[in-house]
């Protein structure tokens, strides 16, 4: 304990880097404002391209979310987005075959039915990867890796191996424009302030998952189970039904980024969602989230959205080639968990040097 | 805990960013305007369906041919990477927006999808052409400039019924659900065929997937089952008709299947000097992109355009296809 602490001393610039997701992403957001003035259009630091980011960030942001918990449980959820576009397929389905045109009566209730088909479906996902982890106790990457195919499968049997089309007129107006960023006030939850509806449903859900990791038995259980399980069985913790519980937790979230995903693009399509889960788990491990559990944090998560879509438009802004959009973050991510390790005092052989 | 302060105050700063946004946005969509009228050098967005396909290269060069034509045009070239993706497309799009460029043309991934992106763009006061696939009721687009592919479908009809004697068993083989052109040409095919009574069509409810894996395994199964009776194939697009073309050399027959072909690759130009193949139908991409780009910079220059504008589409025969015209079809210049 006391060679760590001294570790720590001597490092102690190292600690600078607790902000480090928020300060990369502010680093980030300050070096394409100066290139995109420089050499660009000069919109990359304006309101509309801000909605844009929040907006393609949302998407991400709110399945991580779950994604969060599960990562600070110890576990991992590849099947996450191919659960999402299965769940996002049968609310197209649903919107496609069983309700009525949005402005009839007794339209509410027939939504209402389709949005709680998309819920369920979501819910059901977590918690077939709960229960089999659980249950089993088999590693959770091996169970959603299982999982992640079946969805995919059972996706493409709902939709016929295609895309699912809705009935256009039989969305409502909110659900259209929850991911709308143009400038007409209307479409907007608050008239007087343009943010997203996708964005102000990611502040509320991430506040939510906050208040429930910092104030209750059950969160203090889920980080206790991902910093070691075993004492935490030994500590009386009913490990198995938590992290049941948790994966089905964040089934809640898949199915509500399942909802932005059918608002944003309008129908339903079951390989939309293969390599999402990997955006998903990049942004957890971007706002320092740990894959070996016990650490993660909500901000940290959505600050990590945040900061994949902030370069992804940087990039197009600037006229970068997609492919080189790819390689950008596939470095920021190493870089990220790098600095991480160094908090904690890895690699080794760096430490013992320095000391 | 004490984590929360320093993140939580740069929320608020991204919020305020956010928030700012109504008065200055609608400063940013009135200098649009501005800039179309006053000669400045304009700026279109060319957005594709995908960006590794050759297709799209075509396309590009077409507009980049327009820009230099027009002078003071700058393209903006950005599409996603896999054409089946949707979310990037409609990120494209607002990307777009947000840079303010004076015109889009679009290649929609999907007819409905992308609705609300192009309304949103149109409500931003940038116009919209929509090229090559088409979209959805609804926005005021341009225009809208394709090939007919109906037509198109027709004349591999007509050519199928011309290549097999005008009797005899044949396949349709389609491609995607819910792919707006191609359902076009199956419709086209079919209806030609309509005029020959003694074409019999003993499959033509078989969809061939997205490549040409799986495109080959649905017609190894055709030819299983069809095989000692066929006369011919159509294939709907070139992932389809590359696979296809696998499966008839695999099974012994090519050359005894009468083979035609829509959009042309390296493999299926081969086979039709190898007797494989009996016809491809052709699209113009160069003209799509070229067409596309001058129609968005006459409306800007406040012209107004066809709804619907075709850029032609021709039949390459083993006969035809050494002229000088079918040659710049069958393999058209790229950027």
């Amino acid at each position: 304990m006391t060679e760590n602490q001294t570790r720590r001393n001597k490092l102690h610039w190292l600690t600078s880097f607790r902000h480090g997701p928020t300060l990369a992403l502010l680093a980030i957001i300050a070096l394409f404002a100066l290139l995109d003035w420089q050499f660009g259009s000069g919109r990359f630091f304006s309101p509309r391209n801000a909605r844009v980011i929040v907006n393609s960030a949302a998407l991400i942001a709110v399945p991580a979310l779950g994604m969060t918990m599960i990562i600070i449980a110890g576990g991992i959820d590849l099947s996450a987005g191919t659960a999402l576009t299965l769940s996002g397929t049968a609310l197209a389905i649903a919107f496609r075959d069983y309700t009525i045109p949005a402005d009839q009566a007794g339209a509410a209730t027939w939504i209402a039915a389709a949005l709680a088909l998309g819920l369920g479906v979501g819910i059901l996902c977590g918690l077939i990867n709960g229960l089999i982890i659980s249950l089993t106790e088999m590693v959770p990457f091996i169970v959603t890796l299982g999982t992640m195919t079946i969805f995919l499968g059972l996706g493409q049997v709902i939709a016929d191996e295609s895309t699912v089309y809705p009935e256009s007129g039989h969305l409502p107006d909110w659900l259209r424009y929850l991911c709308y960023t143009g400038s007409n006030s209307d479409h907007y939850w608050l008239g007087f302030l343009h943010i997203p509806s996708s964005a102000l449903i990611a502040i509320v859900l991430g506040l939510l998952v906050a208040a429930v990791m910092h104030f209750t038995v059950f969160g203090r259980n889920v980080v206790a189970i991902g910093s070691n399980a075993s004492t935490a069985r030994l500590c009386g913790i009913r490990v198995g039904w938590t992290t049941a519980l948790v994966y089905a937790l964040a089934g809640v979230f898949v199915a509500v980024g399942a909802l932005l995903y059918f608002a944003n693009v309008k129908n339903g399509n079951p390989s939309d969602g293969t390599g999402k889960e990997l955006e998903i788990i990049a942004a957890v491990v971007l706002g320092g989230g740990s894959l070996s559990g016990g650490r993660g944090s909500v901000l940290g998560t959505i600050i990590g959205a945040l900061i994949i879509k902030t370069i992804s438009s940087g990039c197009t802004m600037l006229s970068i080639p997609n492919t080189y959009t790819h390689i950008i973050i596939g470095v920021i991510i190493i870089i990220a968990v790098l600095i991480d390790g160094l908090r904690n005092g890895a690699p080794k052989w760096l430490f013992d040097r320095l000391r | 805990m004490k984590r929360f302060p320093v993140s939580f105050a740069s929320l608020l700063v991204i919020a305020l960013i956010v928030a700012g946004c109504k008065s200055s946005s609608d400063n940013s969509s009135a200098s649009n305007a501005d800039n179309a009228s006053d000669g400045k050098q304009l700026r279109i967005a060319v957005i594709p369906k995908g960006t590794s396909h050759e297709f799209w290269r075509s396309v590009h060069f077409g507009a980049e041919k327009a820009a230099q034509e027009i002078g003071n045009v700058e393209i903006v070239w950005r599409g996603p990477v896999e054409e089946s993706d949707t979310g990037s497309q409609i990120e494209v799009v607002k990307d777009m927006i947000t840079m303010g460029v004076d015109g889009i043309a679009l290649a929609p991934n999907q007819k409905g999808g992308l609705v609300d992106a192009v309304e949103e763009s149109i409500g931003e006061g940038i116009p919209v052409v929509i090229f090559d696939s088409g979209l959805d009721e609804g926005p005021e687009i341009v225009s809208y400039v394709a090939t007919d592919n109906f037509k198109g479908g027709q004349m591999a009809g007509d050519a199928m019924a011309k290549a097999i004697g005008e009797k005899g068993n044949v396949i349709l083989l389609r491609y995607l659900a819910g792919s707006e052109s191609t359902e076009q040409r199956e419709n086209g095919y079919l209806d030609a065929l309509k005029k020959y009574p003694d074409i019999t069509v003993v499959s033509s409810d078989q969809y061939a997937g997205g490549n040409a894996t799986s495109a080959k395994e649905k017609v190894d199964q055709l030819l299983q089952l069809h095989g000692e009776t066929l006369s011919g194939i159509f294939a709907v697009c070139e992932p389809n008709a590359n696979g296809t073309l696998e499966a008839i050399k695999n099974a012994g027959m090519a050359g005894k299947i009468k083979f035609i072909a829509f959009d042309p690759s390296d493999a299926l130009i081969q086979a039709m000097k190898d007797g494989h193949c009996h016809g491809i139908v052709l699209q113009d991409p160069v003209q799509m992109g070229y067409q596309s780009v001058i129609t968005l910079v006459d409306s800007l220059n406040g012209k107004s355009a066809e709804a619907f504008q075709s850029t032609g589409e021709y039949l390459a025969t083993p006969e035809n296809m050494d002229e000088e015209k079918y040659q710049k079809l069958l393999q058209p210049e790229t950027l």
